[in-house]
């Protein structure tokens, strides 16, 4: 009985060794690239997609930090073209001087993986562009990794972050020239004749934000390489480099608006809205003073007239 | 020494085995997508050319969305495409719903599907996400909105009733979740206008934060994902954790919210921008955001 006792007592620890190890509740995401690697020469541009397996779990929200070679590759582009993440909250910015990539945007309503039968693949968060440098010597490698501060949250009312497992990939860059180098990046801009997607302007004013003043929204994607830039133009101005929300300069909403989505193949979708008030009509202004000054002179003739009579 | 291992190891691997079959059984997996969506994608037959032959061509072939499944009866669905409002359709009294979106350039879009219900409660967003093919028609279908769900009180005793209510597809088998430190799951059955109720005692609670949601199946055999979860306390009153995100009061949470979200981004200059009140708006926030986006 004794023994029996002894022998319960170190099964205790052990069992609860063996709940820890397994993880409670695995609500787990993966961030990976695709390729994760290969061999490419000098000159070389090609691209990097950077997916998500969400294993099941519904999530609506991802940051990516990336961090590259910076002394062997140069990161030319960020493609986000079919990615699943429609809204930005920090757009796609790359730093080639520190070799830093990052982003961050979201899915309205969010994104649970594939769903059955589903034709083809939708993992998508977007594409790294990168050029290879020269390299002196030997064949070397280029790392391209995430970063910790990299997350991935659910979809469940709470911003929950996702239990994080990233997948980094590593490429091996030949000394010298074989061939003519590729580019992968060039066909894809080539391929490319389709505008990004219509979309709609709004008008609002709320004392939430730019003090109450009217701003415009506007959102769009482009499913081929990606929205590069919006410009917006008020009225006869010039064409300005903006974002959604963008404070209008006309407060007065006497002027037709246009906002212009540009993609990465320099295809444009270019979208009106008002003018929302009427301009003022100076031109009766003008007309009152014509008639006025008209008026005027045929009284002081009739005078004139009179008085010669 | 080496047999002791050999035990210990045994130990360790049967505990894991053990704990996976608990979590299977109590289906712990409370956020995947689940229920009986599927997807095909069908190329169009083109219709014959007309008799008498000539130079006929014939016409090209549309790529199209059809989305199909149950929302709750003769209530407003709208349909979401990459997060904006693609189109508002009206469910049969038996809580079918069917659209069709045509002219869609072929790639990956993500669809979100909400209703309100008889009350003007809003469902959450079902939403997936697909790869449209030129030329085919993909069709969605098996769709099945999770239950609307209200509870009318957020603090009472331990002891007394919570009632839980909603709607969902007429006569829909309904499974009430509570969480507390255990699962508790009621069920009851939705009326033929699809109304459900259920009275639940909470004796068994202990004092504290707990949540309720649920989730439907059908008659047809069409199972929902889970509906909105909604806190609730017992004993001891707890501040209200997530914040509307609704902003403006506009009674949708779109772009113009997003606007806000984006301009508040940091340390919030507007508090009712942080949802989860945590002195700043961040990835968080923006989370909880799209989670309750109607477009």
């Amino acid at each position: 009985m004794k023994n029996y006792s002894s022998k319960f007592k170190n099964v205790i620890p052990l069992l609860i060794i063996g709940f820890a190890l397994f993880p409670a509740i695995t609500f787990a995401a993966i961030l990976y690239l695709d390729p994760s690697s290969g061999e490419y020469q000098p000159g070389d541009v090609f691209m990097v997609d950077i997916k998500i397996d969400t294993e099941e779990e519904c999530i609506n929200t991802v940051e990516a930090n990336l961090s590259f070679s910076q002394d062997i590759l140069k990161a030319v582009d960020f493609s986000p073209g079919n990615s699943i993440l429609t809204l930005w909250v920090k757009i796609p910015t790359i730093d080639q001087e520190s070799g830093l990539i990052s982003f961050a945007g979201g899915i309205p309503g969010g994104f649970c993986g594939k769903l059955p039968g589903e034709p083809g693949e939708i993992n998508l968060l977007g594409k790294i562009i990168f050029q290879t440098k020269e390299v002196s010597g030997e064949q070397i490698s280029a790392e391209l990794e995430f970063l910790e501060s990299s997350q991935v949250l659910l979809n469940d009312g709470f911003g929950t972050p996702a239990k994080l497992t990233t997948r980094g990939a590593v490429f091996t860059i030949l000394a010298e020239k074989l061939e003519t180098p590729e580019d992968e990046w060039k066909e894809e801009l080539e391929k490319d004749n389709i505008p990004p997607e219509p979309f709609k302007i709004e008008i609002h004013q709320t004392p939430e934000i730019f003090e109450g003043k009217y701003f415009i929204i506007f959102s769009t994607t482009d499913k081929q390489t990606g929205i590069d830039y919006y410009e917006i133009r008020e009225g006869k101005g010039d064409w300005k480099i903006g974002q959604s929300p963008y404070l209008l300069e006309n407060q007065e909403l006497a002027e037709e608006i246009k906002v212009k989505a540009v993609d990465k193949a320099g295809n444009e979708k270019i979208e009106t809205i008002g003018p929302i008030k009427k301009p003022f009509p100076y031109w009766i202004i003008v007309l009152i003073l014509i008639g006025g000054v008209g008026y005027c002179l045929y009284r002081k003739l009739k005078i004139k007239y009179q008085k010669s009579k | 020494m080496m047999k002791n291992f050999k035990n210990y190891f045994l130990l360790i691997l049967i505990s894991i085995i053990l704990e996976g079959l608990i979590l299977t059984f109590y289906n712990v997996q409370a956020i995947a997508i689940e229920g009986t969506v599927n997807i095909t994608a069908t190329v169009e037959e083109p219709s014959p050319p007309p008799s008498g032959g000539g130079g006929w061509v014939p016409p090209p072939i549309a790529t199209k969305v059809i989305i199909q499944g149950k929302a709750y009866p003769l209530i407003s669905v709208t349909v979401l495409q990459d997060g904006k409002v693609a189109t508002v359709t009206n469910a049969d009294s038996q809580a079918n719903f069917r659209v069709e979106i045509t002219d869609i350039t072929p790639g990956v879009w993500t669809f979100g599907v909400w209703a309100e219900d008889k009350k003007g409660v809003k469902s959450i967003t079902f939403s997936f996400t697909t790869n449209i093919i030129s030329g085919m028609t993909t069709t969605i279908s098996g769709i099945f909105l999770p239950p609307t769900i209200e509870i009318d009180k957020t603090f009472l005793q331990r002891g007394e009733i919570l009632n839980i209510l909603g709607q969902t597809a007429p006569q829909s088998e309904v499974s009430i979740i509570v969480n507390s430190p255990e699962e508790i799951i009621k069920k009851t059955k939705a009326e033929t206008d699809g109304t459900w109720f259920y009275g639940f005692d909470t004796t068994p609670l202990e004092e504290g934060s707990h949540t309720s949601r649920a989730k439907a199946t059908s008659l047809e055999g069409l199972s929902s994902t889970f509906s909105q979860t909604l806190g609730f306390n017992v004993g001891k009153r707890m501040p209200e954790v997530i914040q509307k995100t609704d902003i403006n009061g506009d009674e949708k949470v779109n772009l113009v919210d997003f606007s806000i979200l984006l301009y508040n981004w940091g340390i919030p200059k507007n508090p009712a921008v942080d949802f989860n009140s945590d002195g700043k708006v961040d990835l968080r926030d923006f989370s909880i955001m799209l989670y309750y986006w109607t477009g």
